[in-house]
């Protein structure tokens, strides 16, 4: 049986995006036959739910049930990548419980596989997670995810700044997330789908949808463009799957 | 069956004959099908909207919202043939949007049969143009308006090697008069009794060429 893969998609800052960075993770590994699991942090209506519904439970990681809800059952469940879509304000303390459970240390030891995509947003105040998360990340994966949801430029502008920020963490891997056009989103949105069936132009049932040929080409676009960040991560094999010739998203 | 043509008629320059190519071509579609749909994609320039308005919708690219209510009318196999006369500040932002919202692709999923006339100058505008074109459009669905008016010589050599579709150059006198609002090929073509007329047999001559136009793309498609 593979290892089992968890990734923690988390921020303490708000609005960054991590839920829509978790979904097209979600659609990510659709698309690679990966089967996958989801746990929505936002407890008790969670948004990650309401776009993939049959795979995301919503738990309140601060209980100790919810946190044996998703971590023992790592071993058992059968899709063995996990993703964990953590809310605003959580990601320190949830990475301090993982290191309390011995989580943590046995990602170390290669027992599980481990990566957090710390999603940025345009501000010093979310800059300055980066040092307080990378405590937690011996052992671990690190993403600092560029969510460029409005034209800045993560004070590329200033090298002291970005240096201090974004060369200061030895072992983290820089992605970026571009625009998406703001139209195309609240589509998305309005519709509930997944992004995946929204290029496909298929409503929640998988029924047949009428969404605007132009959104659906701006959020292929945008898709392409994620998934090409993610394959240059190598996101497949780091969850053990080697990538499919032809993903379900491109058919 | 036969596929929905969509002629989008364009070049990065001004007043080099667009406006002129959409009515004539819209025209001649009228006469032939008895239904167009044009769509005028123009700000600045002369509009076609002004010259056809029964068959005449306005649109625009400047922002999300005018390009789904252009693009997805275009996208429809209606059998209604499309003419959009595209305005020179309106060509980088329509091929950047076609091409990143695959609409070629798309088109030819939905039978659909995007045919791109661009209109030569010989300027490097135009040239940086007419090479994006190169890369984006198959040669198939790509021609070069030779406009005889405009380019007045020999075109640059690298428009020269693809599709072309030559426009002879009109006397003065009857660009003018062409060029009136109320003036219509078609109507000329049937009131003038006298078919030696040197406007006569340019309209004809053009509507030659459209329809040759037609024919090519129904053999290679």
């Amino acid at each position: 049986m593979s290892k089992p893969v968890v990734i923690v998609v988390g921020a303490d800052k708000g609005g960054v995006g991590k839920t829509t960075v978790s979904r097209t993770l979600l659609d990510y590994f659709s698309a690679n036959n990966v089967l996958t699991r989801a746990f929505d942090t936002e407890s008790p209506r969670g948004t990650l739910k309401r776009f993939h519904p049959d795979i995301t439970e919503i738990v309140d990681m601060t209980t100790t049930s919810d946190q044996m809800k998703i971590f023992d059952t790592l071993n058992a469940a059968s899709p063995s990548v996990t993703v964990i879509d953590v809310r605003a304000g959580l990601l320190s303390p949830a990475l301090a419980s993982l290191r309390d459970i011995g989580f943590l240390d046995a990602a170390k030891t290669g027992q599980i596989t481990f990566a957090v995509f710390h999603i940025l947003g345009p501000s010093i105040a979310s800059l300055d997670e980066i040092a307080e998360t990378a405590n937690f990340m011996s052992g671990a994966k690190y993403f600092l995810v560029k969510n460029f949801i409005n034209d800045t430029q993560f004070f590329q502008w200033d090298q002291a700044t970005y240096n201090s920020y974004f060369h200061r963490i030895k072992d983290a891997t820089e992605l970026t997330i571009p625009k998406l056009n703001e139209m195309a989103y609240e589509q998305v949105e309005v519709s509930s789908v997944p992004f995946l069936k929204f290029v496909a132009n298929k409503g929640v049932h998988d029924e047949a949808a009428n969404y605007s040929f132009v959104l659906r080409g701006y959020v292929r676009h945008w898709l392409a463009n994620v998934w090409s960040e993610f394959d240059r991560i190598k996101l497949t094999d780091l969850v053990g799957a080697g990538k499919s010739t032809t993903r379900g998203g491109e058919k | 069956m036969s596929l929905t043509p969509v002629y989008i008629i364009c070049s990065p320059r001004p007043l080099v004959g667009k406006t002129l190519m959409a009515r004539l071509l819209s025209e001649f579609l009228l006469l032939k099908n008895g239904t167009v749909t044009s769509f005028d994609v123009n700000l600045k320039e002369p509009s076609l909207l002004e010259y056809l308005p029964k068959t005449t919708e306005t649109a625009d690219v400047i922002d999300t919202y005018g390009k789904m209510q252009l693009m997805d009318r275009l996208i429809v196999d209606d059998g209604v043939a499309k003419v959009i006369d595209l305005g020179f500040h309106a060509f980088d932002e329509f091929f950047k949007m076609s091409d990143e919202i695959g609409f070629l692709k798309e088109a030819a999923r939905r039978r659909v049969a995007p045919v791109i006339l661009f209109v030569a100058d010989t300027d490097r505008v135009s040239a940086r143009g007419h090479e994006m074109l190169l890369q984006q459009i198959p040669p198939s669905a790509l021609v070069t308006i030779d406009n005889e008016y405009v380019v007045r010589g020999e075109l640059p050599v690298a428009m020269s090697r693809g599709r072309l579709l030559r426009i002879g150059a009109l006397p003065p006198f009857l660009k003018t008069y062409i060029d009136r609002l109320n003036f219509s090929f078609t109507d000329y073509l049937r009131n003038e009794k006298d078919s030696s007329t040197e406007l006569h047999q340019w309209v004809r001559r053009n509507y030659l060429g459209f329809r040759e136009l037609e024919l090519n793309l129904m053999l290679q498609r």
